[in-house]
């Protein structure tokens, strides 16, 4: 029995052998700053992060080609230097891996993670260790409500946010559009998103004549169509995330779904390739896309082109970026390579961004992130809203 | 309730219970004939559907590059599969029984594994489709698209083809000959292993077939393979193991049966009709119904 | 499942059978080994902190999988969902303010109630159903996570309070596995436990020695089903937030049945090493291969699938290895004392007396019919206490099948009244507790059990029978009147036909029957085995007080000692009377012994 004793501890000591030497102090000058991160290459929502480990690490390449950051207390630009690892989309992984990071890394500060699986449990691990956290994709609002003095976090667009420019478009539209119906995609954010704007819209003197909500795996959607139908709308409007809604949409257009406007909450490229032609005409969001401008566009214009990045096929980038933005610029802001220093400068900071300044409130959640109205006009993604580079079609073509 | 509605409900179900059929007949041959809980039958069908739609826009998309594609693509998993059970699992079978069961399932599901991460890595784990704009059939006010007409023709004729194999050839024959005595077929002269190779084969090829036919219709990724395995496991119970029309028949049913909850019910609630079926009939019917092999 | 045939291993079990360390030995290296683990929060390393936490939870559900599935044979692959409905149950009271400990105690109650309820219809099934349903049940607890909205939250999950609670969870996830341990180590030794193998080897042959089906059934999975929702609330705790998706995907759920057949499935150390191997091989690949990893820990498990099947530490390369050897060890209970029985001394039978005139086995137009085959045709028989009567006819006349009709195996129509009691509406471990024993013409013994823990089950199961120690010693006699003395601590499917028709009879003998149904034993004995055979019925009879039943085919056999020849044919009784009167009947000779008769020379 003195085997099995043996057999745990040559386990466990095997297990240590994964700890990689410690690395850098924090707040040293001499060494570059260290950030850390976890992106889900593999895993269910690896479907949503094509080709963002190049991007990361293009990103900090091209700060660091303009020397770093920089950091006053040490009088000069420091550069960055990021740990990229796998969380599989899994939450378990995730945790042990900023654990990795955080004990074993030493890593100065975190960015990400995305989604609210990973971005509930996650932020725990940081502020134990009372590392400032910055992260992107994480947009239920429940996630910030539970006091952590470390998190922020960069969602774009926010839910409050979300279609704010679409509606104001809609307030001017002619012919005025007076019936809603929502279809929505079971999903928090998605959810979140109905139950904020549809109040809106009727504020707005557009009447909510349906709302139906539809599992992730749904296929045939022939029972809400029929709804639709029934109901005759103005509007409707597809509360989803793109890939679970392809299906939705071609079938929208087998049964002959008439309306003055279809809105889709996430119109990607990828959504677009799956549903072809029928796409044509209908409204989307877009959180930022380059020819728009901004501050630090041409930074991020060159980091998405290097990795070859879509904002349009990969919608969630923005947030990424965003993230990624506000650190670099926090460690500015709080001119030493320090944690309680940056931690006081995220603090209801404000940050800037191609597609606005982002705002935290003192829960960390940003206030300021709305996002584009785009419509597809002859197979081209065009920003109808603000008036950017085009201008809408209303009533929509080939939906009316 | 208008009938049109009614209709319109139940044609959309009939659609998609085609396509849950299509699922489920590679894996009902699979298990009826070798006895092997392939757990990577649904990733083969998600990783078929991926290809095809990565060679519909490579080749132009026409049709006739589909009925290649679908050619193609069932010759080549035909051959994937034989070598894959001869190579992989037949081996198993010499083991004690205990053995045999652990290596099938302990293989399947590293098999699934390997599969979905090299195409993900290869392919991207993007969701892709088989984009086809389709014309709409109109019968009152009820709508039946074309393409999925087409779609439900091609799986009718499929299902006839497949039995009249069964029924009439020399494959069929011994086919069903191993699936009801396993020793005595051997003892005929029939050569097991061979036909339990070429059916894992053949299931495969269907795994494919099914595979392209779901994404002309509904985007599929790497990784969306095993919810569909267990969506063809119930239908092959409700069906019976190895009778290939009982499987058209459960899958139609099980299609109309969720449209209908969809729609007067909730949609949330739809999939659980078919786990909920699967499981009262098991237990109503313990070892399954409508199934070729005597009890 | 059985497990057939394994020289190499049989060989293992007998000599490691031998070389047992005391127990207390055990207990301490155990104490040492968790007081080391225990240590690991103390190493200032949150991260390995959390990897053996993962690692603890990992192995809680695997090793809980493998009570029902290594020592009961069933594959239950919707195990996960029980860690899934736990975790709910748990991060629903949690956030609902109920102290923590409570909540465990909730999770507990929840899940334990749910795969009670389960058990009823799911135990129904076999093999691959069971499989089929059983995997079924984890995409419905995902869709009722979704849809029943105010109690779960559905797709916005259960969000607790942020407490980083590493430490007290890494705890708490200690104690619960090293329980989950010594939970597996007790019930390998445990009367329950040889239950679950029982069941595991031959359920029918299980319940015709007396073992109750269903409750055992029930009880592992209860009990695999409570480890499961701990480990499933531990970890809840951790991540203080879970949603469907997180706690009953797909992609995770088979990863702790992969890792308890990865390392042995049914061996006391099996899930520990394959839970700690792959999920350190997995760490390894996620943290040092960019890309690709998932594909190199497939193919691992793949290979182990085709090559290594019986798990790692059945290969043959652990079993080589000395340092390692331990590890694949089986364990099988044997006696204390060494054995002075042999095949003189007396059995521990109780002895009866019989009273010719007393009836014990009554059958009124028992019929039997398989569709259109009408196995046993209104058969009427009267059995007198102390008698041996032997049952003849030709193949397919429906011997087997009465037998299985009186024991139970079947459900006949007609009267069955054994010893007074009607036997209709009985189980068959019911019908082995009134006093009936049998063999099975083709022998079923518990093939990855010994021969002496297969006679002792029957000991310790027969109604007011000794506890396990004490059925081991009783086993010894048993093996040895049959001649298997010597062949104790083999396991029995690696004895042959011969050797396995007496462990038959042996483990019938075990049951104390008051009448015992032999089914032929004879064939393939040398004449001066059948003799010896012959004495044994006789003695059984004379000493014991145990009416015989007789199937043989082997005539001269039953010549020698039956009092009373049954001849059926074609399920129908075509006579029945004392032996010197039936060789004379014509129908007999006729139908039966025509050629046997003319070679009657002895």
């Amino acid at each position: 029995m003195i085997r099995p004793a043996l057999s745990i501890s040559a386990t466990m000591f095997g297990l240590l052998a994964f700890l990689s030497p410690a690395q850098a102090k924090v707040g040293s000058c001499d060494e570059p700053i260290l950030l850390g991160t976890t992106i889900s290459e593999t895993g269910p929502f690896s479907t949503l992060t094509d080709n963002w480990k190049a991007m990361t690490e293009n990103f900090f390449d091209e700060i660091n080609k303009q020397g770093g950051v920089n950091v006053a207390s040490c009088g000069k630009k420091i550069p960055v230097k990021i740990v990229i690892y796998d969380d599989q989309s899994n939450p378990s992984t995730a945790v042990s891996l900023y654990e990795k990071m955080a004990s074993v890394d030493n890593v100065d500060f975190f960015v990400g993670p995305d989604w609210t699986s990973l971005g509930l449990p996650v932020p725990t691990v940081a502020e134990r260790h009372k590392i400032p956290i910055v992260a992107a994709n994480v947009a239920t609002p429940s996630a910030y409500v539970r006091g952590l003095k470390y998190m922020w976090g960069t969602p774009y667009p926010v839910v409050p946010l979300w279609s704010q420019r679409y509606f104001e478009m809609l307030a001017q539209a002619d012919p005025k559009p007076r019936t809603i119906f929502f279809v929505t995609h079971d999903n928090p954010v998605m959810k979140g998103i109905t139950d904020f704007w549809a109040p809106k819209a009727e504020e707005q003197g557009i009447k909510v004549v349906g709302k139906e909500t539809f599992p992730a795996d749904a296929k045939d959607f022939s029972a809400i169509i029929l709804k639709i139908r029934a109901a005759r709308p103005d509007i409707v409007y597809i509360a989803s995330f793109d890939n679970v809604s392809a299906p939705l949409v071609q079938q929208m257009r087998q049964q002959r779904v008439k309306a003055m406007g279809v809105h889709h909450t996430m119109l990607t490229g990828s959504l677009a390739r799956q549903v072809g032609k029928d796409i044509e005409g209908m409204t989307g969001e877009l959180a930022w896309y380059p020819g728009v401008g901004g501050k630090h566009s041409e930074l991020v214009g060159r980091v998405l082109e290097r990795s070859k990045v879509d904002m349009f096929e990969s919608i969630f980038t923005m947030a990424r970026i965003g993230s990624y933005l506000v650190m670099v610029q926090a460690i500015e802001k709080a001119g030493a390579v320090d944690r309680e220093k940056v931690r006081e400068a995220l603090t209801n900071g404000t940050f800037e961004s191609p597609p606005g300044p982002i705002v935290f409130d003192d829960k960390g959640f940003p206030t300021s992130n709305g996002a584009y109205t785009i419509q597809i006009q002859n197979g081209k993604v065009v920003v109808v809203w603000p008036q950017q580079t085009g201008k809408a079609v209303w009533p929509a073509p080939s939906w009316n | 309730m208008p009938l049109d509605i009614l209709a319109q409900i139940a044609i959309g179900g009939v659609l998609i219970g085609g396509l849950y059929a299509l699922f489920a007949f590679g894996l009902s041959l699979i298990y009826g004939v070798a006895r092997i809980l392939n757990f990577s039958h649904g990733t083969l069908l998600a990783i078929a559907g991926v290809l095809a739609s990565i060679l519909y826009g490579a080749l132009g998309a026409s049709p006739l590059a589909l009925v290649a594609i679908i050619t193609g693509l069932a010759l080549a998993f035909f051959l994937f599969g034989w070598g894959f059970h001869d190579l992989l699992l037949a081996p198993l079978k010499r083991r004690n029984h205990f053995e045999a069961s652990v290596g099938t399932v302990l293989t399947t599901v590293g098999a699934l594994i390997v599969i979905g991460d090299v195409a993900a890595t290869l392919a991207g784990p993007r969701p892709r489709n088989i984009p086809l704009r389709s014309d709409v059939i109109e019968i009152g006010d009820v709508l039946i698209p074309v393409s999925q007409a087409w779609m439900l023709a091609g799986i009718a004729l499929l299902t006839v083809v497949l039995q009249l194999v069964l029924t009439r050839s020399w494959y069929g024959r011994a086919v069903r000959a191993v699936t009801q005595d396993h020793v005595g077929a051997t003892i005929c002269g029939v050569r097991s292993r061979a036909i339990h190779g070429i059916t894992f084969g053949l299931g495969t090829a269907l795994a494919a077939i099914a595979g392209v036919l779901y994404a002309m219709v509904y985007p599929v990724d790497p990784y969306t393979g095993f919810s569909l395995t267990v969506k063809a496991f119930t239908i092959i119970v409700l069906g019976g193991i190895g009778n290939l029309v009982g499987a058209l028949a459960a899958g139609l049913f099980l299609g109309v049966a969720e449209a209908f909850t969809a729609f007067f019910w909730a949609p949330e609630w739809a999939p659980a009709l078919s786990i909920t079926l699967l499981l009262i009939i098991l237990v109503a019917f313990p070892n399954g119904f409508g199934n070729t092999r005597k009890a | 499942m059985s497990r057939v045939n394994d020289p190499v291993a049989a060989i293992g079990a007998s000599a490691a059978a031998a070389r047992r360390p005391a127990p207390f030995v055990g207990a301490i290296v155990a104490t040492l080994c968790v007081g080391a683990i225990a240590l690991v929060p103390l190493l200032g390393v949150p991260y390995v902190t959390s990897l053996i936490f993962t690692l603890l939870v990992s192995f809680i559900l695997a090793q809980s999988w493998d009570w029902v599935g290594g020592l009961a044979g069933y594959v239950n692959l919707g195990h996960f969902a029980y860690y899934g409905i736990g975790a709910y149950a748990f991060s629903i009271a949690l956030a609902a303010g109920v102290p923590a400990p409570l909540c465990f105690v909730m999770a507990i109650a929840v899940v334990s109630t749910v795969a009670a309820i389960l058990s009823f219809p799911l135990f129904r099934l076999k093999g691959d159903y069971f499989a089929f349903a059983t995997l079924a049940i984890l995409p419905l607890s995902e869709l009722l996570a979704f849809n029943l909205v105010r109690l779960t939250g559905g797709a916005d999950g259960v969000v607790l309070p942020p407490k980083y609670v590493l430490s007290q969870a890494f705890y708490t996830a200690l104690a619960i596995a090293a329980c989950t341990f010594a939970l597996t180590v007790v019930l390998a030794r445990s009367r329950f436990g040889y239950a679950l193998k029982s069941i595991r080897n031959d359920e029918q042959a299980a319940e015709v020695v007396g073992i109750r089906i269903f409750p055992a059934k029930l009880g592992v999975m209860v009990l695999s089903a409570a480890a499961a929702s701990l480990a499933g609330a531990v970890h809840a705790w951790q991540l203080s937030y879970i949603d469907p998706p997180t706690v009953f995907g797909l992609n995770v759920a088979l990863v702790p049945v992969a890792m308890a057949l990865f390392g042995g499935s049914g061996l006391l150390w099996g899930p520990m090493i394959g839970v700690a191997l792959l999920f350190s091989i997995q760490q390894a690949l996620l943290v040092n291969m960019t890309m690709l990893h998932a594909t190199v820990y497939g193919l691992i498990i793949l290979m182990i699938g085709r090559f290594m099947p019986g798990g790692l530490l059945r290969s043959r390369l652990v079993r080589s290895l000395p340092a390692l050897r331990f590890l694949s060890r089986e364990i099988h209970l044997d006696r204390q004392e060494p054995s002075r029985s042999t095949s003189t001394t007396r059995l521990p039978l109780p002895e009866r007396k019989p009273s010719p005139s007393s009836e014990l086995l009554v059958c009124r137009g028992l019929t039997k019919a398989f569709g259109g085959n009408i196995a046993v045709n209104n058969v009427d028989i009267t059995i007198r206490q102390g008698e041996i009567v032997g049952l003849v006819g030709a193949n397919g006349s429906g011997k087997t099948t009465l037998f299985n009709c009186i024991s139970k195996v079947y459900e006949p129509t007609g009267e069955l009244i054994f010893d007074g009691r009607n036997l209709a509406g009985l189980r068959r471990d019911q019908v082995s507790a009134v006093g009936v024993g049998r063999s099975f013409q083709n022998p079923r013994p518990f093939g990855d059990l010994t021969v002496a823990e297969n006679v002792a089950i029957a000991a310790t199961f027969r109604p007011g029978g000794p506890a396990l120690p004490d059925a081991l010693s009783e086993a010894a006699s048993y093996a040895a009147f049959v001649g298997l003395g010597d062949r104790l601590d083999q396991r029995a499917d690696s004895l042959s036909l011969q050797e396995k028709k007496s462990l038959e009879l042996a483990r019938a003998l075990a049951l104390h029957p008051k009448l015992l149904l032999v089914d032929e034993v004879a064939s393939g004995l040398t004449p001066s085995e059948i003799r010896r055979f012959v004495e044994h019925i006789r003695d059984i009879r004379e000493v014991y007080g145990i009416t015989v039943i007789w199937v043989e085919h082997i005539f001269s056999a039953l010549a020698q000692v039956v009092d009373r020849l049954i001849v059926l044919e074609q399920g129908q009784v075509i006579a029945d009377a004392p032996l010197a009167e039936a060789v004379k009947d014509e129908r007999v000779l006729a139908a039966y012994l025509g050629q046997v008769a003319s070679k009657e020379g002895h």
